[in-house]
C-alpha cells in the first residue's frame, strides 16, 4: 500500500475507527506512532511480503476498511506469536489489534472459510479436537484414564446468549 | 507410579486441554508418570472445556473466548488449589483471560453476568502455571535432580520455546522473551546439555493461515537446528510438537527435504532421565523416530 502523504489529499474514515474501538482490543490501535518496531520482530514479515504489521495499523488509523476486512485482507497471515505485544513501545498490542478486526471480519462475512471448521468444535463438543473412537483406543492402549465428562451443556449457556458481545456493535455502512 | 513417589510435596489441578489428551496422549501419559516423582500430585477435576483456543476461537468472537476461558477459572478457583497447564496454548488463553479481567473491572462485570446463568462466578484468586513453571518455582530444580536416576549425560537438546510460554512477558511472567533461560535449566537438571541455534525463539508458523508460511518457518528452524549438532529437539508445546514432527513429514513430501530430527516433549526426557521406559513416556508413538538418540541415551547411561 502506498499513501502519498503530499499530493493525495487523505480521508481518514473516522467511522470505521470508532467501531474498532468498541470492538475488544481495537481501542489501541489510537497508540501507534508508526515506529516499525513490530516489523523488526515480526517472523511473518520476515518470511511474506505481504504481512506486515504497521501497514495493518496505518491502515487502521486511516479507517481503511476495505483493505482490512475483504476477502483479500492480509490479517490471516500473522502467525498469533506476540513478538509484536512484546516489542510496543506504545502498548498498542498489535496482536489484539489484529484479532479485533477478524472479529469484524467474522461480524462481517468475510473471513476465511476454514475458519468455521477449525473452531466450530468448540461450541459444539466442549473441546476443539474431535473425540472420535480412535481417541479412546489410543489412551486405552497407553493406559491412560477415561476422558472427563465435558460440561457441554454450562458452556452452551454462557455462550448462546448473543447481547453481551461487543463485536455485535454494527454501524450501517 | 505412587509407589515410587517421593510423597505428595504438593496438590495441583491439572487443565490437560485438547490437544495433549485427545491428539497428543503420549504428553500426558509423560506428565502422569513423571510428575508423581517430583512430588506433585493431579487432582483430575470434572467441569473443563477447551481453554478456549488462542487463534482461531478467539480470532471468530474475543468475548466468547474470553468467557469460555473464564468459566475455566472460574471451576478451577473453587477448589483452592493452584491451576498447572502443560500446554502453551492453554497456558496463553488462561494467563491472558486473567490478564484482561483483572485489568479492566467493567469486563470483569459483565463475564460474570454471563457466568452468573450457571452459577459461577470468577474471582480472580486462582494462581496458574505452567508446569515447567510451577517445577521452577514452587519445587526448586532440586527436586528435578533428585529423581534422576539415569542422567542424559552427552545428549545434546535444540530447545524450541514456542512462542506463548513467552510472550507477552507482562501478561505471562515466565521468564526473559528474549534470552530465556527456564527450559536451558530444566534440560540441564536432566543432565543434558541444551545446544544453543540461532532460531531458538522463532515461532513455529501453525498460527499462521496459509499453506506455505508455516512450512517456512518450521524449515528455518530445523535448518538451524541441523546446524547446532543437536541430537533431538525438546519442547514443551504440542501445537508446535505437531509442526515439527508431522511437519517433517509434509516437507519431506512437499519439498522433498528429510531432516529426520526427533522431536520430544521435555517431560518424556525427564522421564527417560528419571529411568522411565520409552513406552511409559511414549516416545514409540512419534512419526520421526528417536532410535539414534535413544540409542546414545542407552549408551550414556551407567546402571
Amino acid at each position: 500500500m502506498v499513501v502519498k502523504m503530499a499530493k493525495d489529499k487523505i480521508v481518514v474514515n473516522y467511522r470505521f475507527r470508532e467501531k474498532l474501538n468498541k470492538v475488544s482490543g481495537g481501542k489501541h490501535h489510537n497508540y501507534c506512532y508508526q515506529c516499525s518496531a513490530c516489523v523488526a520482530v515480526c517472523p511473518a514479515a520476515r518470511f511474506s511480503k505481504k504481512f506486515n504489521p504497521r501497514k495493518i495499523l496505518l491502515k487502521a488509523l486511516l479507517g481503511m476498511e476495505e483493505e482490512l476486512l475483504g476477502q483479500d485482507s492480509p490479517i490471516w497471515l500473522c502467525t498469533n506469536c506476540y513478538s509484536c505485544y512484546e516489542r510496543c513501545p506504545q502498548d498498542v498490542r498489535p496482536i489484539e489489534v489484529i484479532v479485533a478486526l477478524k472479529n469484524m471480519a467474522v461480524e462481517k462475512g468475510t473471513a476465511p472459510a476454514n475458519l468455521a471448521k477449525l473452531s466450530d468444535n468448540i461450541a459444539k463438543t466442549g473441546m476443539s479436537v474431535t473425540i472420535s473412537s480412535a481417541v479412546h483406543r489410543k489412551r486405552e492402549q497407553l493406559g491412560l484414564p477415561p476422558l472427563k465428562t465435558i460440561p457441554i451443556d454450562e458452556l452452551q449457556t454462557i455462550l448462546e446468549d448473543k447481547e453481551v458481545t461487543s463485536t455485535d456493535e454494527t454501524v450501517d455502512k | 507410579m505412587q509407589k515410587e513417589s517421593r510423597g505428595t510435596i504438593m496438590k495441583v489441578v491439572p487443565f490437560w486441554g485438547c490437544m495433549m489428551p485427545l491428539k497428543y496422549p503420549q504428553m500426558e501419559l509423560a506428565l502422569r508418570n513423571t510428575l508423581p516423582l517430583l512430588g506433585v500430585e493431579l487432582a483430575d477435576i470434572d467441569g473443563f472445556t477447551c481453554c478456549p483456543d488462542p487463534i482461531y476461537f478467539k480470532a471468530r468472537d474475543k468475548m466468547k473466548w474470553l468467557v469460555t476461558a473464564a468459566r475455566n477459572l472460574a471451576v478451577a478457583e473453587e477448589t483452592g488449589h493452584m491451576l498447572i497447564t502443560m500446554c502453551s496454548g492453554c497456558i496463553s488463553t488462561l494467563k491472558e483471560a486473567q490478564f484482561l479481567l483483572n485489568e479492566d473491572p467493567a469486563l470483569k462485570d459483565e463475564v460474570n453476568k454471563r457466568l452468573k446463568k450457571v452459577n459461577r462466578e470468577y474471582k480472580g484468586k486462582v494462581i496458574i502455571k505452567h508446569a515447567v513453571e510451577m517445577i521452577r518455582d514452587d519445587l526448586g530444580l532440586e527436586a528435578v535432580k533428585k529423581s534422576i536416576k539415569k542422567p542424559l549425560e552427552g545428549i545434546n537438546v535444540a530447545i524450541h520455546y514456542g512462542c506463548h510460554l513467552l510472550k507477552p512477558s507482562q501478561v505471562m511472567h515466565v521468564d526473559d522473551a528474549d534470552y530465556p533461560n527456564i527450559l536451558e535449566d530444566f534440560i540441564t537438571a536432566i543432565g543434558a546439555n541444551p545446544i544453543e541455534h540461532y532460531e531458538k525463539v522463532l515461532c513455529c508458523g501453525k498460527g499462521c493461515m496459509d499453506d506455505e508460511l508455516p512450512l517456512d518457518m518450521t524449515e528455518a528452524i530445523f535448518v538451524s537446528i541441523e546446524k547446532s549438532g543437536a541430537d533431538c529437539m525438546g519442547l514443551i508445546c504440542p501445537t508446535c510438537f505437531s509442526s515439527f514432527d508431522l511437519g517433517q513429514i509434509m516437507i519431506s513430501r512437499k519439498r522433498g527435504k528429510n531432516y529426520n530430527i526427533p522431536v520430544i516433549y521435555l517431560f518424556q526426557l525427564l522421564g527417560l532421565a528419571q529411568g522411565l521406559t520409552v513406552e511409559q513416556v511414549g516416545l514409540h508413538t512419534h512419526r520421526i523416530k528417536a532410535d539414534k538418540v535413544l540409542e546414545k541415551i542407552n549408551g550414556s547411561v551407567k546402571v
